[in-house]
């Protein structure tokens, strides 16, 4: 059996909504895939189409080259593990990591020793004779971890793992998770989050949802310097979207002309410039716009500048000023051409 | 609080007490009072005795407990069975299903019990099946009584339990059979000790479709102490009343230690 | 019989518990119904076919129009509607202020006598008339601290046998049905709206009725409505009484059926008694649906 998962134009609706609205995407074998959106974007619903507890209303779902669409969940051979852990309450560690192995009657023998290897794997053979109640709230998900590795599944689906924890624990497990993703190369992961760090940080790839589709699917880095459409902009990385008429070379924004790449769009259209807020500089330089400061906020090492050029607000990450500038200063801010990215209008749903 | 003043909050205290001492602490007083009495002229019961006791404990009194404890056992368990079984089988079926199994489930509940017993003592003094004056017209009209109570309890605890560990079970290979024995029912398994304590309970107060059937080789308690006020002995039938009061709270408390070392959180 | 769901020794539900997500879109395998077969058929043996039997005994020729027009069966009608009516307003407003107090106006106890409520309802009803024969019978307490004060032969309660005795019973033994409702209903009210309310300087009873009492209508109505019906289906209490004056729709189908041997008479009344509750209960649990109950 191959790992990997293919959506083939899956559409899911419940009561006449459409959740999930033709999706195909493809995970392939050993990658790790964030879906990331917002809450209702379709992609927890794109992840339990995998686990077989939502039947698509069209569309086929591939698990390697196995199509799994009308399988049971019992049999598709997928690890999944959920925000609440879903950890058996009246099972011991041990028997909770035991369960698939029993349920799928793998021989007696061999179970301790995946008991085991499974644990130790997640760091939590000391506690292999605990209940789940007495263990924290980490220590829970490195079981639900180990209990969904003790199958040994081709495909591994998380769903918000990480979102019950608090925000230390959080940054510790997400590195545990490469850790894994590491020794166990040939896995596919299908990560659900609305955290564009966590999605960051793990994923291969990232496929960003909003409203029940697929917005925009490449690797972060990609996704974080050339977004496609202003939804990815905006959801990853919280961009700067300042919406400009598209001239011979440049693009106008509040009549000024800035210098940034323009290829591909028709001159006299408009669009929208894409900048990262901590691209743009204080002080004169390139592209520099003038305005008044509208707000500030002071963030430890750097100061965010809300600067208000016309009817609109620039946002600015500069590191930390020596004196928090008063509201109403004049500033000029400006940013690099290379640092900008024209989204046309008509992309997604912009 | 509700109330931030001291005398409010006396004026409050002393009406609930006014209120609930008289209704519900003082009957249960009196009763067990006048269990231990031979006398109750003026305003105190006289004559302490414990022969109403002693005569509670034995011959007929004594084969009327274990009726009542043989008839709550089994019309328990088999109410459980039948109700949990619907219950899960109702969960499982689609919305229209699941309606329909509910209410024929909860049909008893609304029925009256004198006529539940009238409904059992028709069907059965009759072909095909006659079973009027045997002790088991009397077990199947309490079975019937409580089933309604077992199939709610058990169905609330289905609702109320997070379908995520169902799914987790299904994803980690385990078919539908193996989730409800190794994960369903031990999840369940506090709320249905709870529901057969309710169902005991029940069945050892019933009177109602009781008095429609019962053969005289097959008294249940509350009979007797209907029989036993009926006739005046007002003070047998308290002796009677606080042994049926006991035996079930007994077996209350039993089932409410297993559920405690059944309930897992 | 006691209530629905009194789930005597439940435990409160514990938090996360609640069903995280429901798919509308969950399988329902072709292959479950048969599975609801086997209960079915033994409710059907047990329950509806007896059922069943009593309606179609009950269409006996002229058996409805004799007792329809019958005196008796109109007086236990009318008396089982008014008792039934009485015993839960009576049970509504009591449990309602007992409860108010448990909540509210918290005391050393109270959970105790929470507890007790609890093991109120697992007693059987006819103890409360048995109760109240040592309390207010011709012998009992109350006339017999009369007798002693006064020296009278005879002192001056003596509703137990009337109407009035039948309902001071099944409002004791009822109120607990309603209390249960509202103390988890309260129980789940925000202190912080209380507070809220009493900082802007409103008085205890402006918070009860403009705060309070609405949050609590739904859990009133769930219990009322199921005492309403447990009052008109109640026996053991009216027979305990010994009343020949008071002749409910039970008691009419006992007497009808063992005393007078007319089977016919009997399912006449049972299926009146039958239409009258079902009607109600499911009233109750269109109500307690849409509490949440």
């Amino acid at each position: 059996m191959t790992s990997g998962i293919r959506f083939d134009g899956v559409t899911v609706t419940y009561g006449g909504n459409t959740v999930l609205d033709s999706l195909d995407l493809t995970v392939e074998p050993g990658e790790v895939m964030a879906l990331l959106g917002p809450s209702g974007s379709g992609k927890t619903t794109a992840l339990r189409a995998v686990a077989g507890f939502v039947r698509p209303a069209s569309g086929r779902v591939f698990i390697g080259d196995r199509d799994v669409t009308a399988l049971p969940p019992y049999e598709r051979g997928i690890g999944m593990v959920v925000q609440q852990y879903a950890l058996f309450p009246h099972l011991r560690v041990e028997d909770n990591v035991a369960f698939g192995l029993k349920a799928r009657k793998v021989p007696k023998g061999e179970i301790p020793g995946r008991v085991a290897d499974a644990l130790e794997m997640t760091g939590m053979a000391a506690y292999a004779r605990r209940h789940p109640r007495e263990l924290s709230g980490g220590q829970q998900q490195r079981v639900a971890i180990a209990r969904a590795l003790a199958i040994r599944p081709n495909v591994l689906l998380l769903d918000e793992p990480l979102s019950a924890l608090d925000a230390q624990l959080r940054s510790g497990m997400l590195a545990e998770l490469a850790r894994l993703h590491r020794e166990l190369p040939d896995v596919s992961i299908l990560y659900v989050t609305h955290d564009q760090v966590e999605a960051l940080t793990l994923a291969d790839r990232i496929a960003v949802m909003d409203r029940a589709r697929l917005q925009d699917c490449g690797t972060p880095q990609d996704l974080y310097r050339r977004p496609r459409t202003e939804f990815t902009a905006s959801f990853v990385g919280n961009a700067n979207l300042l919406p400009v008429t598209v001239g011979e070379k440049g693009a106008a924004f509040e009549g000024v002309t800035l210098d940034v790449p323009v290829s591909g769009a028709a001159p006299g259209s408009t669009a929208t410039l894409c900048v990262r807020p901590h691209l743009v500089g204080l002080g004169p330089g390139p592209n520099a716009l003038s305005g008044r400061i509208g707000e500030v906020q002071w963030r430890g090492s750097t100061h965010r500048l809300y600067v208000e050029v016309g009817g609109h607000r620039v946002k600015a990450d500069v590191r930390e000023l020596r004196e928090t500038p008063a509201l109403g200063t004049e500033v000029t801010v400006h940013f690099a051409p290379e640092d900008a990215v024209l989204l046309a209008q008509g992309v997604g749903d912009g | 609080m509700l109330v931030h003043s001291r005398t409010g909050r006396w004026t409050a205290w002393s009406l609930f007490a006014v209120l609930f001492v008289p209704l519900f602490a003082l009957p249960l007083l009196v009763i067990l009072a006048a269990s231990f009495s031979t006398h109750w002229s003026g305003a105190f019961p006289s004559g302490p005795t414990t022969a109403h006791y002693t005569a509670a404990v034995r011959g007929e009194s004594l084969q009327a407990l274990t009726t009542s404890l043989v008839t709550a056992v089994t019309a328990s368990v088999v109410a459980l069975t039948v109700g949990t079984w619907a219950a899960l089988a109702a969960a499982a079926l689609g919305r229209k299903g699941k309606r329909v199994l509910d209410a024929l489930f909860m049909l008893p509940v609304a029925v009256p019990s004198v006529v539940v017993g009238l409904a059992v003592l028709v069907a059965f003094s009759q072909p095909p099946v006659l079973l009027n004056g045997t002790r088991w017209i009397v077990i199947i009209a309490h079975t019937v009584l409580v089933t309604a109570f077992a199939h709610q309890s058990v169905s609330a605890a289905l609702r109320r339990l997070d379908p995520m560990y169902e799914q987790a079970a299904a994803s980690l290979g385990a078919r539908p059979s193996y989730v409800l024995l190794r994960v369903k029912l031990p999840l369940l398994l506090p709320s249905l000790t709870a529901a057969a304590g309710l169902c005991f309970a029940l069945s050892m107060g019933e009177l109602s479709a009781t008095v429609m059937l019962y053969p005289p080789d097959w008294t249940p308690l509350p009979v007797l102490v209907f029989t036993a006020t009926d006739r005046g002995s007002l003070f047998t039938g308290s002796a009677l009343a606080v042994v049926l009061m006991t035996a079930t709270l007994l077996v209350l408390l039993a089932v409410s230690r297993i559920r405690t070392k059944a309930s897992y959180r | 019989m006691a209530s629905p769901g009194t789930g005597l020794l439940e435990r409160r539900r514990a938090p996360g518990a609640v069903p995280t997500r429901s798919d509308p879109a969950d399988r329902v395998p072709a292959t479950v119904w048969p599975w609801a077969l086997p209960p079915v058929a033994v409710l059907a043996v047990v329950f509806l076919y007896p059922l069943a039997l009593v309606v179609r005994e009950s269409l006996a020729p002229g058996a409805y129009a004799e007792v329809l027009s019958s005196p008796s069966f109109r007086d236990a009608l009318l008396t089982t509607v008014w008792l039934a009516v009485a015993s839960t307003a009576g049970c509504l407003v009591l449990g309602f202020v007992l409860a108010l107090v448990i909540a509210f106006v918290p005391f050393p106890g109270g959970k105790a006598v929470s507890k007790f409520i609890d093991v109120f309802l697992s007693f059987p009803s006819f103890l409360i008339t048995l109760a109240l024969l040592f309390l207010y019978g011709t012998v009992g307490m109350a006339n017999g601290i009369w007798t002693d004060a006064t020296g009278d032969p005879t002192g001056p309660f003596r509703f137990l046998g009337t109407p009035w005795g039948v309902l001071l019973a099944e409002i004791t033994y009822f109120t607990p049905f309603v209390m249960r409702p509202l103390l988890a209903a309260f129980s789940q009210m925000e202190t912080a709206q209380l507070e809220a309310a009493s900082s802007l300087g409103a008085r205890p009873s402006r918070i009860v009725r403009q705060v309070i009492l609405p949050e609590a209508l739904p859990a009133l109505a769930a219990g009322g409505s199921l005492v309403l019906v447990m009052c008109l289906n109640e026996f053991g209490i009216v027979l305990f009484t010994g009343a020949k004056g008071v002749t409910t729709l039970p008691m009419l189908v006992h007497s009808k059926a063992i005393l007078e041997s007319d089977y016919a008479a009997a399912c006449v009344v049972a299926v009146v008694n039958v239409a009258l509750s079902v009607g109600l209960y499911v009233l109750y649990r269109g109500v307690s649906r849409r509490a949440g109950a």
